[in-house]
């Protein structure tokens, strides 16, 4: 199909015109990923157009939350923002779709003011960067309280349960969600990840070759999943167990670390996760970590704008502000160096939990695939099915081609 | 007006024995028109056609690239002097197949039509040399607003539903036969035909059996959510209404109100909040708790977990609900209807059966309810294809909540509680696979009209009226 757009700009670049959009009027949609984000979203703009006073900038807010903008993006990438906020698990997707424009300017300001980890996470598999690190808080640690459990304690999962059961309380774990399932397959070495097509998934959980075998780790999480202490809680569930009294120790992210502050009070405590005993080791249990980044529309007619607009809304002072306002961690090495994130403790976790957490590069037929697997292991997988057939149909689903 | 009579001509031998005029009028088509006088005729039709025509050149290069859908693939080039992104004159596979859609149906309309007008000025041409003077332009209008106004009206609403009925879902039902996923969207990727693929893949011929494996139970879910779900609300709306207009029920305005209220609350509204109250942390399972209904539960083997009853998580739970939930949504809207066909049978009737002797019973089984099942029959046909189809209740009781734990399912991308059309919902939102959703779009089409089908002709036959005495 002709776009006229296009040509339209070609033309006017024949005409010899060079920094045509400083005289003429910008108009950029920018989304956030939620409604609390517009006042500091505002901010952002209010400094970004101290910044340029040459230029004439419509910047318009819309909200869409992170961890669904690849699904709004691709669903008409010509009609998506300017720029968007989206979780860095998406960035494949967004990548296959073509919707993403690779950084041009400034790359190696970028690459040397992030995290080594949140500009992993922003670039694409043939090493040019893709987006913007804006938080590196996305993963999970252990949330905990200590008038319940001794920071002596928190080293192994097995000890923080039976502190738990002893005084008659829960310790939330989320296996039945993929996204925390990984966790203890990770932790004991197993893989999973993306293949090199970007797309289906590699899995060797099923393996019988590996130091620890998936069937170990199976048999480890069901007898986790049998423990008096052990309560299955998404996030829902573990925020009411903490109000309620019932959960005194849990897998979650920052996203609740306001509201356990409440609760907990003094109490309130956050470390890394813990260890897990599988195959009579002691192994310490990986995670997912997770960055918001922020992306530039290939298709924006706008895009060098764009990308200003992207890297001011990531820079030190708008992950500062970010922070002040908005308790979100920074990505950037200055602002997560500085006094005030380090006196969080869900961030100070997070930063511990670093070095085991893994880049989630996985493919869309993860989830339901080991969510199922998860959900079994709850109900002590009833049906008695032999634990490498659970193990065999998993890995079938998640190493299913990704277009059936 | 009286209208010419002549003998039968097809479309060949009028263009040979049509006179220079008439062969003119298949390129040009108010040539046979300017040939009797008739020049704002004339100038309408030619109009007609340059709009025509036009449509026809606009969409034409979409038409040529139909067959493979598009070979250019899209490239960015970054001009760093204007800071802005040039693109190739690329192809956009689904803008092809909508144009190319356009296009043929323009083409088609224009072929015939060009035939159509050739055949009206040999007509025109037949009726001068018989002595007949063509009818005036003034007198076209004036026949188009009477006598043939039915012809005015249907224009308006056949060229609207052809916009945006027939064209879309000739498009989406084109997209079953393409390999539209997240692997080839548009515009930065290019999808082409596939040919019956996909529909072996959902038949389990394909190289997953994931599809195949869902599919009959996806459907045998389906159909049988939508059989139970109509009859039970059929049933208790009717019951429901019967007791409420019962005889002896006092203050009949306020039970009546009672259901109103529960209707007017919008339905999403209600299901969220039930799905709240029967989460596994919902104030239901709290309770229960707290009574020591789950212990019990538990002890006898009930439920597969300790301390929470899985309402809306377990597949034996999760279905029983949903159809209890449905059922609670919808029977005070079927009461409403059967109220007012309760209200319209005529008294004499039951008064007639109990002067013979009927007992309450009899009447009903006698006159009530073939009087309701003669009216309602219909709106039990729509009910069901309805529910066949019906979103509402199964998403929002089921969406982030209900985990599958079979993994064939789940590869699949769906679960036990999905209907076909949530499945398709799923397919298209979480995974873009929109050719597997349009298979099953289809598939759903398919289901509902055979089963339309069959039920209006058992139903709502013929000669059903005679059939209530």
């Amino acid at each position: 199909m002709k776009r006229f757009g296009a040509m339209l700009m070609c033309m006017l670049m024949l005409g010899g015109c060079s920094r045509k959009q400083s005289a003429e009027s910008v108009s950029l949609r920018v989304w956030v990923g939620d409604n609390a984000d517009i006042p500091w979203m505002e901010q952002v703009i209010r400094d970004f157009r101290a910044a340029h006073p040459e230029r004439q900038l419509d910047i318009r807010i819309g909200v869409q939350n992170e961890g669904d903008a690849a699904k709004v993006v691709l669903a008409d990438v010509q009609s998506a923002a300017d720029v968007f906020t989206f979780a860095d698990d998406q960035i494949n997707s967004l990548l296959n779709a073509g919707a993403l424009m690779p950084i041009q300017e400034g790359t190696e300001d970028i690459r040397n003011a992030n995290t080594p980890e949140s500009v992993a996470a922003a670039t694409g598999p043939d090493g040019q960067l893709y987006a913007y690190p804006a938080t590196a808080d996305n993963g999970y640690f252990l949330f905990y309280n200590s008038a319940y459990i001794t920071p002596g304690d928190v080293a192994s999962l097995e000890s923080i349960l039976n502190r738990a059961a002893e005084s008659g309380k829960k310790v939330a774990v989320p296996l039945a969600n993929a996204w925390y399932l990984y966790s203890f397959f990770a932790g004991a070495g197993l893989d999973m990840h993306l293949a090199e097509d970007g797309v289906t998934n590699l899995c060797n959980w099923n393996a019988a070759d590996t130091p620890i075998t998936g069937v170990q780790v199976l048999s480890a999480l069901l007898e986790i999943a049998a423990h008096p202490g052990f309560v299955e809680a998404d996030s829902d569930a573990f925020v009411a167990g903490l109000k309620d009294g019932s959960i005194v120790a849990g897998v979650s992210g920052t996203w609740n670390a306001v509201v356990a502050a409440q609760v907990w009070g003094d109490h309130y405590a956050a470390d890394k996760l813990p260890t897990y005993r599988v195959a009579d080791q002691d192994v310490q249990m990986a995670s997912f970590s997770g960055f918001k980044l922020v992306g530039v529309n290939a298709y924006s007619a706008h895009a060098g704008d764009a990308m200003d607009l992207a890297a001011f809304m990531t820079g030190y002072d708008a992950q500062m502000d970010r922070f002040a306002m908005r308790r979100q961690g920074p990505s950037n090495v200055a602002a997560l160096a500085s006094a005030q994130v380090q006196s969080e403790p869900a961030i100070a976790a997070i930063v511990a939990q670093a070095p085991y957490a893994d880049v989630q590069r996985v493919g869309s037929k993860y989830w339901d695939a080991a969510a199922a697997l998860g959900k079994i292991i709850i109900n002590g997988n009833p049906e008695k099915t032999p634990l490498q057939t659970l193990l065999d149909q998993c890995v079938a689903g998640v190493t299913a081609p990704a277009d059936q | 007006m009286r209208r010419p009579c002549h003998a039968k001509e097809n479309a060949l031998t009028s263009f040979m024995q049509g006179d220079v005029w008439v062969k003119l009028s298949v390129l040009i088509w108010g040539a046979g028109c300017f040939a009797q006088g008739q020049i704002g005729k004339g100038l309408l039709l030619c109009l007609e056609e340059a709009l025509l025509l036009g449509g026809v050149i606009l969409t034409w290069p979409s038409v040529m690239k139909l067959p493979t859908l598009g070979t250019v693939q899209a490239e960015r080039v970054w001009d760093p002097v204007s800071r802005r992104n040039v693109w190739n004159d690329y192809d956009n596979s689904f803008l092809i197949l909508l144009f190319g859609v356009v296009g043929v149906l323009l083409t088609g309309t224009f072929i015939v039509q060009c035939i159509r007008m050739m055949k009206h000025a040999r007509h025109t041409q037949r009726s001068a040399a018989a002595g007949i003077a063509p009818a005036a332009l003034a007198e076209d209008i004036t026949r188009c607003l009477n006598r043939d106004f039915h012809r005015t009206l249907l224009t308006g609403s056949i060229g609207g539903a052809l916009l945006v009925l027939v064209i879309p879902l000739l498009v989406m039902v084109l997209v079953a036969f393409t390999n539209y996923d997240r692997n080839h969207l548009v515009p930065t990727n290019l999808f082409t035909w596939v040919g019956l693929e996909n529909f072996k893949l959902l038949a389990g011929l394909g190289t997953s059996s994931a599809f195949g494996y869902a599919f009959p139970r996806v459907l045998g879910w389906t159909l049988l959510w939508a059989f139970t779900a109509t009859l039970s609300c059929y049933i208790g709306g009717i019951l429901l209404a019967m007791l409420v207009n019962s005889r002896r029920t006092i203050a009949k305005p306020f039970w009546r109100t009672c259901f109103m209220v529960a209707m007017a609350v919008p339905q999403f509204v209600s299901l969220l909040l039930v799905r709240n109250f029967f989460a596994d942390v919902g104030i239901v399972n709290t309770l229960l708790k707290a009574w020591g209904v789950t212990d019990w539960l538990y002890s006898i083997g009930a439920i597969p977990t300790a301390n929470v009853i899985p309402f809306l998580t377990h597949p034996d739970w999760a279905r029983p609900m949903i159809l209890l939930i449905n059922f609670w949504v919808g029977v005070p809207y079927q009461m409403l209807i059967a109220t007012g066909i309760l209200l319209n049978i005529p008294g004499e009737l039951s008064e007639a059966a109990r002067i013979d002797g009927a007992n309450g019973l009899q009447v009903f089984r006698h006159i009530t309810l073939p009087y309701l099942l003669h009216i309602t029959a219909p709106s039990l046909v729509t009910g069901m294809v309805a529910n066949i189809n019906n979103f509402n209740v199964i998403w929002l009781l089921t969406r982030d909540v209900y985990i599958t734990t079979d993994q064939t399912l789940a590869a699949a991308g769906t679960t036990e509680v999905d209907l076909l059309v949530t499945w398709l919902y799923r397919l298209t939102q979480d995974q873009s696979n929109y050719k597997m959703a349009s298979v099953i779009g289809i598939l759903v089409f398919a289901v509902c009209s055979v089963l339309t089908l069959i039920a209006f002709g058992r139903l709502v036959g013929r000669g059903r009226e005679e059939t209530f005495q």
